[in-house]
């Protein structure tokens, strides 16, 4: 039997804001097998980015429990969960949240000198090359188009080899043409080095080209785990 | 490592710019060049002080007698020390002329000298004559130099006569400058300089007469001044003589800078806690800014510390920056002005680059831009990862980490710490600590009331512009209440600077006039006391007149001990005092304990004490003082305490002795005459050309050269309250600034909606005045209760709320208030709906 990569055991969210408290996520129970490719669709405020953000540890879920390569993330604090994200996770997000003041390289060296390693510029430099930008290395996030900026993240997100990678509409803020190439590389690489891709999205082509398909409404798991769509 | 790796980060982010800390580094730059210009101006004058002591003084040490010449064995003993001795006598008396409209007369301080004087430094005249020919014979008669002001008081051009007492005088000079001014203390007239052979003619140094001595020695380089002083005082303990030397040449000026100086560093550094609210807001708008960046570093794996250092690392260098700024800009400040600064004072000012002043605004600076950019600091810690996918719903810790809160407590516990020992002072610094940190606290729960109050009228008014503006006031997150307090801050400082302003420029002023009398006349003798009053009591013009018997001695010992050991550094112990003898209780007084003695009681010496005096110094009924009175020890018991208001300017003697006691001893009398002001002129020339030896000084006269000396110290303490305000109106622009991009887009979004600009307008307007308003009450109450704190504790004065500066500070505040946020707000509604609406997606 297979071990799950991620396995969350009726997971709950909820939030407490000046308006009170809001439900989130209801007992969600699921598993995601290594290598795997899993998108999360649903209409806006289903709770599928949720649910990403607590698969990679950026959530505490309010009950529940969720694993990840076999460590219990909801029993981590903070700083345990950084350091797990460092080794074992990379985040692509809608906004691809690049550090302004750092250029390219130093946004994809950044992880690697997080977690010590004496090559990150070469490293970084190398996993620039692969998305495509080695003409635009020490340019500022500013200086970039959306779709190099992606780049970056995506070079950002695998460049320290992670088991998972999570990402949150990747191609959200993109044309059709420039998201096509940027889940093309999405897809290659994460297969190409292994990992487990899980991604949240509305463009259904894009849930198509996964192995699963997971919906969500209301914070509910519409479609049982254990369905396949592909 | 983490270290390493945060410092790395830290620079990166700083290529950004310092867009977002141009108003930390004005207030700390700020804060810091006022701490570092005062301090450096004091050191300088300490400085100028120690270095020009001997100048100043006259000679590297001097012995002071009061109402008479030193013995002979004391004399001897002086000159067995000296390598050369100067006689110097000092007192007041009146100058006379016959004007072309009869005779005229002005106090002034008169200086006798002999032809030692003086031993160091030298007097310049007006036509570089040399003083001892100025002095000498000028066709059978003395000469004298005097200060242009009263040559021109009395019409009096060189070659000129006048007189003082019996004597003529020719006036052969003006007097520009003489060396040892500053250490004669403050003088009731502008001064004239004799020689003492001219004065034995005069009749004005005879027994009784109110006059000191001072004798100037000048003494091998070997000498050593501490044992010289210890010698000196136990030589002469009993004898009243009160010795001074080199090292501290100028004592009154010496004390009084340095009371000032601490007062208006202490005033730099409530400045520098207003500059910290601005500090950090602006740490708080920044790390705002940042959240983005924070939570991207946190998904990549950054743990809380390295974040946290990042920042931290990032602004102290900035803090650093700021403060270095500040010591450069407060050391350059003296320099440029060090001109014009020696120009308004009266000793000379040694200026340079001093490392205490640099040291101490460094430490005031560094420890406060930690404890107010420590607490938006901590915040950093609690930005999670998921901020990126969703705004902040979550409601915000209301305080830091505990470890943080307790640093913070550290930090400024280790403030006040420097700051009392900076400036030698726990009761000031303590009460200024409690001022601010007890301004913040009520500036604190006004920004907590108003956005109650606001949150429920914005759900009660229907006006529109109205709700706007109340429901953008009770929201916790738009950064009203560290408005309230940066501004209430500042604001409270300003009100309290203005209170004792004020009160120090209004106190003489105004509550002196209504009971004072014209004139005190002194050295009214014996034998004309009776004359004197006959003369005054036929004068239909004369409302009232008091007069009493006068000498001067000083309290050497209480109970047998030192009287310094007993009453440290009170202003009774303080030199000399004037004391009187009365056998019955004198007509308007009150006792307050004990009785008073039989009106021919002859036994052993009774005091009478003033009662608020006594209770200060600790004294009670039944203690001896001991009293040295023209040489000689009288030592009296407490008979009874009672009241004296020297408010009124009346005759009040601390001490009163039964007559049997001192009636002996040579003294004279004093008068104090009651009249409308404008029959003075007249009475003072009938009694002046009566009794020639009397001085006269004019009470309306002594009241206008006090005030010009509180204006004096007012003024300096305004102009350290002008850093203040500048801080303060940079806060208010900083909050302004970080508060822009949210006006824009709710301007944007109100335009959408169909709000007119008008309205937008008055929305905008309407929340800064009620930001305004709410920091300037509670200002209004810290600031009156600061200034009545510092009048009633520091400068032992009546208080008296100046209502014009209260309120004129506080209409200030708000409308300043109003400036700012117009002035971005106009800047908000001028863009394009669509434009801001674009870039906010």
């Amino acid at each position: 039997m297979t071990v799950p990569v991620v396995s969350a055991e009726l997971l709950s969210l909820s939030l407490t804001g000046n308006a009170g408290k809001i439900d989130i996520l209801h007992d969600i129970t699921l598993d995601v097998l290594p290598g795997e490719t899993l998108a999360l669709v649903g209409p806006s405020g289903s709770g599928k980015s949720s649910l990403l953000m607590l698969m990679g540890g950026l959530e505490r879920a309010s009950s529940g429990r969720i694993n990840a390569l076999g460590h219990d993330l909801s029993a981590m604090s903070e700083d345990q969960l950084a350091r797990f994200r460092r080794q074992h996770m990379g985040v692509v997000f809608q906004s691809f949240h690049l550090i302004p003041n750092m250029t390219a390289l130093e946004n994809v060296a950044t992880p690697l000198e997080l977690a010590g390693d004496k090559q990150a510029f070469q490293r970084a430099r190398h996993e620039l090359e692969v998305v495509g930008l080695s003409h635009r290395m020490g340019h500022y996030p500013s200086e970039l188009s959306g779709g190099e900026q992606q780049r970056v993240a995506l070079a950002r997100a695998l460049v320290t080899r992670p088991d998972i990678l999570l990402a949150d509409e990747p191609t959200g803020n993109l044309d059709g043409a420039t998201g096509a190439a940027i889940v093309d590389l999405l897809f290659n690489l994460s297969a190409k080095h292994g990992a487990t891709l899980i991604l949240v999205t509305h463009a259904t082509e894009l849930a198509e080209r996964c192995d699963r398909t997971i919906h969500l409404r209301d914070g509910r798991l519409e479609t049982q785990p254990s369905e396949t769509a592909a | 490592m983490s270290w390493k790796i945060s410092a790395k980060f830290a620079r990166r982010e700083l290529r950004g710019g310092i867009t977002g800390f141009r108003i930390l580094l004005a207030c700390l730059t700020l804060g810091v060049a006022a701490i570092t210009a005062v301090s450096t101006i004091k050191i300088a004058i300490e400085t100028g002080l120690t270095e020009q002591g001997a100048t100043l003084l006259g000679g590297q040490a001097e012995a002071e007698f009061t109402y008479r010449f030193a013995t002979a064995e004391e004399r001897d003993w002086l000159v067995g020390n000296a390598l050369a001795i100067s006689e110097v006598t000092d007192f007041r008396s009146m100058a006379h002329v016959q004007g072309p409209d009869g005779p005229e007369q002005a106090l002034t301080q008169v200086k006798s000298v002999d032809d030692a004087y003086p031993l160091t430094g030298s007097v310049t005249l007006s036509n570089d004559v040399a003083l001892k020919v100025a002095l000498g014979d000028q066709d059978g008669t003395p000469g004298a130099v005097m200060q242009r002001v009263l040559a021109e008081r009395l019409g009096l051009d060189v070659g000129d006569r006048f007189r003082l007492g019996q004597q003529d005088f020719v006036l052969s000079a003006l007097l520009k400058a003489e060396p040892d001014r500053a250490s004669d203390g403050y003088g009731m007239g502008p001064r004239t300089l004799v020689h003492t052979n001219a004065l034995k003619a005069a009749g004005l140094l005879s027994p009784g007469t109110v006059f000191s001595t001072k004798y100037r020695l000048l003494l091998a380089p070997d000498k050593d001044l501490e044992q010289l002083k210890t010698a000196a005082e136990d030589r002469f303990s009993n004898s009243g003589m009160r010795w001074r030397d080199a090292r501290n040449g100028a004592p009154g000026i010496a004390r009084f800078i340095d009371r000032l100086g601490v007062f208006l560093v202490l005033v730099g550094l409530a400045g520098l806690a207003v500059g910290g609210v601005g500090v950090s807001a602006a740490v708080k708008t920044y790390l705002d800014s940042k959240i983005s960046v924070i939570a991207t570093l946190r998904t990549l794996g950054a743990t809380r510390a390295i974040i946290f250092q990042t920042y931290f690392l990032q602004i102290g260098a900035l803090s650093g920056v700021g403060i270095a700024l500040g010591l450069l800009l407060g050391s350059a400040i003296p320099l440029a002005l060090a001109p014009w600064i020696n120009a308004q004072l009266p000793i000379p000012a040694s200026f340079t680059i001093y490392a205490k002043p640099l040291f101490e605004a460094a430490v005031y600076g560094f420890l406060t831009a930690l404890i107010f950019t420590l607490w938006p600091l901590a915040r950093v810690e609690d930005i999670r990862a998921a901020t990126l996918f969703r705004d902040q719903i979550c409601r915000h810790k209301t305080l830091p980490a505990l470890r943080y809160l307790m640093a913070i407590g550290g930090l400024l516990t280790a403030l006040l710490a420097s700051a009392v020992w900076f400036n030698d002072t726990i009761k000031l610094t303590l009460w200024m600590a409690a001022g601010i940190i007890g301004a913040l606290f009520a500036l604190a729960v006004a920004a907590f009331v108003m956005q109650r109050t606001a949150r429920l009228a914005s759900r009660a008014v229907r006006q529109p512009v109205w709700r706007w503006a109340l429901a953008a006031l009770s929201n916790p997150s738009n950064g009203s209440a560290s408005v309230v307090m940066s501004l209430g801050l500042g604001l409270s400082v300003l009100a309290a600077v203005g209170q004792i302003d004020g009160n120090l420029r209004g106190a003489i002023a105004r509550d002196l006039p209504k009971v004072a009398p014209s004139y005190f006349f002194v050295d009214i003798q014996k034998d004309q006391i009776s004359d004197f009053v006959a003369r005054v009591s036929i004068n239909p013009q004369v409302t009232r007149m008091d007069t009493a018997p006068m000498l001067r001695g000083i309290i050497t010992q209480i109970n047998g001990v030192d009287a310094n050991e007993v009453a440290g550094d009170h202003w009774v112990i303080r030199g000399d005092r004037g004391l009187t003898f009365a056998a019955t209780l004198p007509e308007r007084t009150t006792l307050t304990a004990g009785t008073w003695w039989e009106a021919d009681y002859s036994g052993p010496p009774l005091l009478s004490f003033a009662a608020e005096e006594a209770a200060e110094i600790g004294l009670e009924l039944g203690d001896k003082v001991t009293l040295n009175i023209l040489g000689r020890n009288i030592t009296a018991e407490i008979k009874n305490f009672r009241e004296v208001d020297f408010s009124n300017a009346g005759i009040g003697f601390v001490m009163t002795l039964n007559p049997a006691a001192i009636s002996g001893a040579p003294h004279s009398f004093i008068s104090t005459l009651y009249a409308a002001e404008t029959a003075e002129a007249g009475i003072l020339r009938d009694l002046a050309s009566r009794f020639p030896n009397i001085t006269a000084i004019r009470v309306r006269d002594a009241i206008a050269e006090v005030s010009k000396l509180l204006g004096a110290i007012a003024s300096a303490t305004s102009y350290g309250a002008a850093t203040t305000i500048l801080t303060g109106f940079l806060v208010l622009i900083g909050a302004a600034a970080a508060g822009e991009r949210a006006r824009s887009y709710e301007a944007a979004v109100l335009k959408t909606i169909g709000a007119t600009r008008r309205q937008i307008l008055l929305s905008f307007a309407l929340r800064s005045a009620l930001l305004g308003a709410a920091a300037g009450i509670v200002a209004l109450a810290v600031g009156i209760l600061g200034g009545w704190a510092v009048n009633h504790f520091v400068m032992e004065a009546k208080f008296a709320v100046v209502w014009p500066s209260a309120l004129a500070i506080i209409f200030g505040g708000l409308l300043a208030n109003l400036l700012a946020g117009l002035g971005f707000a106009l800047k908000s509604l001028a863009s394009r709906p669509a434009q801001t609406l674009r870039s906010r997606d």
